[in-house]
């Protein structure tokens, strides 16, 4: 207790002779979240004020005579004629270890009511994007567990994969299964079970989304064990719009300390169109001029700064990465349209989901043609490749083919075999929602359908057949499957024992 | 209140002559106004409320507050005043102003810029700080 007592007497002698000096403003008008602010003649952009009520802001429009600013918080208690004062700070965000497992809000709030967070540090917002010397290229992968994805638009750790498509059509669930399967294998890796493993910590940034929506997202993060690994920022629609236009940028924060400390980390940002909105409703707001379907001139910066922060980084700068999995929702499916063609031009590929396929059943819709990955082939490991390099030209031939086919049935047996072949890998590219599928057990499947194992089961059990088949890989014929984790790639032995194990999965499971 | 690019113009062009070796001048003020009033020009009003406002600001970065907990001795003032002038030019003009609740101590406004080293001050820092 006495030391406690010193303390404060200390602090209190350091006081006795200081005088601050701070610069203020005073409030002129407030409205719609924003502050009109006449003095704070030392502004600085983005820097963080202090409103007398403790409510806090942040500068983001300079003119001449006043400062407009965003209100941080409970905009009620900012008040005509209320002082104003700089802090010198940029608004930060807690980020590290501390918030994995936890929903925060924007400023790195406790949301989940499991009390205070013990951060190790705070980083600022706004940061530049590492620049070219600190970059390396992208070679390690994401495994998404999605079958279609890691086969045909495979994703690297630092690269920023746009997942695109209409309301309903499984875009979100993309992003949660990936979230999960990289979950499964932080937990395979920190059970030694896969070699020169490095863990991938993910945070999930939910902007402009129902509450409804997060808590259903926290809850299959949960009940799948990837709430430990995975950090929630929650900007839902019930919140301000200047709070939705600054969580991407704290999720930005909370990944860059994983790649600035030597970890990965993936960032979803759900979704890309909504925070585009509340930029847009920011804006006008603040008296912006406007531009092409009254969003500012710099809402295309807006989206490349910050995605520009996902990289891989060389050794000396850390060695981290941060891949990105925006999100855009098309209307219509029309691609072409202002925010959707700026996020497309600024990453490095887009999974493109079909509202038309989702209903055919095909789920995950991937639409094979429109999907492409611009960096990830150099991130799939060799096994993937190897069994997987033709299939988007089969795919691709096989859309081709069915479109000619439905006019005719005199098909020659070249054609017939293509279809029936591309029939098979659009049953096979079918998953569940929530269950991602092992890269091992991937290869094992791709390798069969390859090898023509999968050429007498009927279409509509493939399937069922692909599921006996994991099955019975898991269960009976581990040690393939830990081979081809270890070896990453299949060799002539490992062909050979696939192929007896297919052999005798097929005599004792007669299609 | 939003005012039009031209009358944001005149306004300024008013303020600009308004100075006289780089201090307000009240002469040149108020002949401005009245030949506004006079010729009264498209927005006239308008330019005037944008003109006033324009010139409060001018007022208010060259005029200090000084607030204290208690009325201050003739010798403080003065040497307040001196140390003021000496900063920001012999044309401030100054007020000064009683606050009990400052507890204690001084604070001190010139435009935008205070310096406080009142009590009030000193235990919102305490606060923050604990």
């Amino acid at each position: 207790m006495s030391t406690i007592l010193e303390d404060i007497e200390t602090q209190i002698a350091g006081l006795k002779t200081s005088t601050s000096k701070s610069n203020v403003g005073v409030v002129r008008d407030t409205g719609d979240g924003v502050a009109r602010i006449e003095g704070l003649s030392d502004v600085m952009l983005n820097e963080m004020i202090e409103f007398s009520s403790g409510v806090v802001g942040l500068a983001l429009n300079l003119e001449e005579t006043e400062v407009g600013a965003i209100i941080l918080g409970d905009t009620t208690r900012v008040m005509e004629g209320d002082e104003a004062r700089t802090t010198g700070k940029l608004l930060q965000v807690p980020v590290g270890k501390a918030l994995l497992g936890r929903v925060v809000n924007t400023i790195g709030e406790p949301q989940d009511g499991k009390g205070p967070i013990k951060a190790e540090a705070s980083y600022p917002l706004e940061k530049i994007a590492p620049g070219v010397i600190k970059r390396r290229s992208v070679n390690q992968p994401v495994q998404t567990g999605i079958m279609a994805i890691d086969a045909m638009v495979p994703i690297g750790r630092g690269q920023r994969e746009l997942i695109i498509g209409d309301r309903g059509s499984g875009k979100s669930a993309i992003a949660l299964d990936t979230i999960i399967s990289q979950a499964r294998l932080n937990k395979a890796g920190e059970d030694g079970r896969i070699p020169d493993f490095r863990p991938l910590y993910c945070i999930y940034v939910a902007i402009g989304q129902k509450s409804s929506n997060v808590a259903r997202a926290l809850a299959v993060l949960e009940a799948n064990g990837a709430l430990q690994y995975t950090t929630i920022v929650s900007a839902p629609a019930s919140d301000t719009a200047a709070n939705q236009y600054l969580a991407p940028f704290a999720g930005a924060a909370m990944g860059e300390w994983f790649m600035d400390n030597g970890m990965d980390a993936l960032i979803v940002y759900d979704d890309l169109s909504k925070h585009a909105v509340a930029y847009r409703q920011v804006s006008l707001v603040l008296k912006r001029p406007s531009g092409r379907e009254a969003y500012p001139g710099d809402v295309f910066y807006l989206h490349s700064r910050l995605l520009e922060r996902s990289a891989r980084v060389t050794e000396e700068a850390g060695g981290g990465s941060v891949t990105a999995l925006p999100i855009i929702e098309t209307q219509a499916g029309d691609v072409s349209a202002y925010i959707p063609t700026n996020v497309i031009s600024i990453t490095d590929g887009q999974i493109y989901l079909e509202t038309d396929l989702f209903y055919q059943g095909v789920r995950p819709a991937i639409s094979v043609g429109l999907s492409v990955s611009r960096v990830g082939s150099a991130a799939q490991i060799k096994a993937i490749k190897q069994v997987a390099g033709k299939i988007k030209l089969d795919l691709a031939q096989f859309r081709e083919l069915a479109a000619f086919a439905q006019f005719g049935s005199d098909l020659d047996a070249g054609t017939k075999a293509r279809l029936d072949r591309g029939q098979r890998i659009v049953e096979l590219f079918k998953q569940t929602q929530y269950g991602p599928i092992p890269v091992e057990e991937q290869v094992a499947v791709l390798w069969a359908m390859q090898n023509g194992y999968l050429d007498s089961v009927p279409v509509e059990k493939i399937k069922a057949f692909q599921l006996k088949l994991q099955d019975y890989l898991r269960t009976r014929k581990e040690s393939i499957l830990n081979t081809i984790v270890t070896k990453k790639a299949l060799d002539k032995d490992l062909e050979k024992e696939l192929a007896a194990a297919l052999d005798e999965f097929k005599s004792t499971n007669p299609v | 209140m939003k005012i039009n690019k031209e009358t944001r113009q005149l306004s300024k062009a008013l303020l600009r002559a308004s100075f006289t070796d780089g201090q307000l001048d009240r002469g040149r003020i108020s002949a401005l106004v009245t030949s506004l009033i006079e010729k009264k020009p498209r927005n006239y009003v308008r330019v005037l409320d944008a003109y006033k406002r324009l010139v409060r600001l001018e007022v208010e970065k060259r005029s200090a507050t000084i607030e204290s907990a208690s009325e201050l001795t003739p010798d403080v003032r003065a040497e307040v005043l001196a140390n003021l002038r000496r900063k920001y030019g012999i044309d401030l003009a100054t007020q000064f102003v009683v606050n009990p609740e400052l507890l204690g101590g001084m604070r001190i406004r010139v435009g935008s810029d205070v310096w406080d080293s009142s009590v009030r001050n000193r235990l919102a820092r305490l606060q923050q700080q604990l």
